[in-house]
């Protein structure tokens, strides 16, 4: 692949361009995770050079979105061709935690945080999607990060950012933190 | 950034307005009193429970001001007609509860008044996820989503309470002496609610809200042997937020710390 993109780019390759650029920003909390992996990109539109972006947010009550809106300008703004970028946030589709894929979760247990089991919410009659377990947080044992133990407990619904909860392992004896799901 | 970027001020008289105001209003006053217990709760663990709904509560806000000004509006526009609404309204312009208002008073009083408010947000957000209004319904999912688990904090410290020691019954017992009368001023409507409802923008009245929180907060209070504190009228010194009237507690106390620095230095950032 080149990197500098040919003169007579398509529409396509600075689409593709824009998309790789929006994907491959990390979060800003957990930065060994991008956005991408994250499964928060909805959409990506490029029109006459100016860009616009669509995020799912993980956690409505999340300070690092701000942020997130900051890189992604930043960063698709550097992409050649692009003048113009908007980005907004949108919760339909809500964000749901089977959108985080394969490498992201091996990720965020290198971090040292337990991913979400990727439950999904049934489907709605018309088919809308729906956010999982409704009646109360997750409280299936997590398998620490760690150890890989599955003997664990919830300690604690808050934990240091709002999409985080505190856990901790009875195998290993340590306390670990978990993707709310 | 020196200057402050401004979009059109928002016509804050119409139902969706107004019912918006309502949401984010509750939720901003009742994150700012839960903030009070940062660096100062009786544990470690309950200092970060209040801090993270603190600032969950405030941003549950901040979205509900949002979808007010409309999703179109991004960026630094969008900030400051937030900021606008959170910060920049006088006091009598404020739609929430007056029991959202009221000090922490002690930590049981807090912890009684954080259970009646989160059963209370629970039932209006399970009715709002049929609202009308995409965006208001989409958010409200959401939210409900989030909201899991302050709803589970506050049970579990009524459980905790309720099958606790004398003293521990004992204060729990006052504090929801006091908070559950106030907690029905929730239920107020606000006032062009007939409007909200007919366009569907609010599935189910703040009284049929009452109701139903009623219905549930009434046979756990039995389980707990407190039958005698069911509340069945809002004190008439908690009523009228819904209206914009409000308490010494608001308008001497929440409302001039919480709104210094924008008055101060409107558009400052850290």
């Amino acid at each position: 692949m080149n990197d500098v993109l040919p003169p007579e780019q398509t529409a396509t390759t600075l689409l593709d361009a824009v998309r790789g650029a929006v994907a491959d920003v990390p979060d800003p909390e957990l930065p060994p995770v991008t956005l991408g992996m994250l499964g928060m990109v909805h959409a990506v539109d490029v029109e006459d050079g100016h860009v616009r972006i669509e995020l799912l947010p993980t956690f409505a009550g999340c300070p690092a979105t701000e942020i997130m809106e900051r890189d992604v300008v930043e960063a698709v703004g550097r992409v050649p061709g692009v003048d113009q970028v908007s980005v907004r946030f949108r919760f339909d589709p809500p964000w749901t935690p089977d959108r985080i894929d394969a490498i992201g979760r091996e990720r965020l247990r290198e971090f040292g945080i337990a991913p979400p089991g990727g439950a999904t919410g049934a489907p709605t009659a018309d088919g809308r999607v729906t956010l999982p377990l409704m009646l109360g947080p997750a409280s299936d044992p997590r398998p620490c990060p760690y150890c890989g133990s599955s003997d664990t407990v919830r300690e604690s619904n808050f934990g240091p950012t709002p999409c985080r909860d505190v856990r901790f392992c009875e195998g290993c004896q340590q306390p670990f933190e978990a993707f709310k799901a | 950034m020196t200057a402050v970027t401004e979009v059109a001020a928002p016509d804050l008289t119409t139902p969706r307005a107004q019912l918006l105001l309502v949401l984010a209003d509750d939720e901003l006053i009742t994150g700012h009193r839960a903030s009070h217990w940062t660096g100062v709760a009786p544990s470690l663990e309950e200092d970060m429970a209040f801090s993270s709904i603190a600032q969950d509560e405030i941003n549950h806000a901040d979205l509900w001001y949002q979808v007010l000004i409309g999703f179109d509006v991004t960026g630094e526009p969008q900030r400051a007609a937030v900021d606008a609404l959170g910060l920049g309204r006088a006091p009598q312009e404020y739609r929430h509860a007056i029991a959202c208002e009221r000090p922490p008073r002690d930590f049981a009083f807090t912890l009684a008044r954080h259970w009646a408010y989160d059963r209370f947000d629970a039932v209006r957000l399970g009715a709002l996820t049929q609202s009308s209004d995409p965006d208001i319904a989409s958010v409200a999912g959401k939210l409900q989503f989030e909201e899991r688990y302050h709803l589970e904090h506050a049970d579990q410290w009524f459980s905790r309470l309720v099958n606790g020691g004398e003293e521990a019954i004992g204060r729990f017992r006052d504090g929801l002496t006091v908070a559950l009368p106030e907690a029905l001023g929730l239920a107020e409507p606000f006032e062009d609610e007939d409007e909200a409802l007919a366009s569907g923008l609010l599935p189910v009245s703040h009284p049929d809200l009452g109701g139903r929180w009623l219905e549930i907060v009434a046979p756990l209070l039995r389980t707990a042997d407190m039958d005698d504190l069911v509340p069945s009228a809002v004190p008439a010194e908690a009523s009228g937020g819904r209206l914009g009237r409000h308490t010494d507690d608001f308008t001497a106390d929440v409302w001039p710390e919480m709104t210094s620095l924008y008055r101060e230095h409107r558009g400052a950032r850290w």
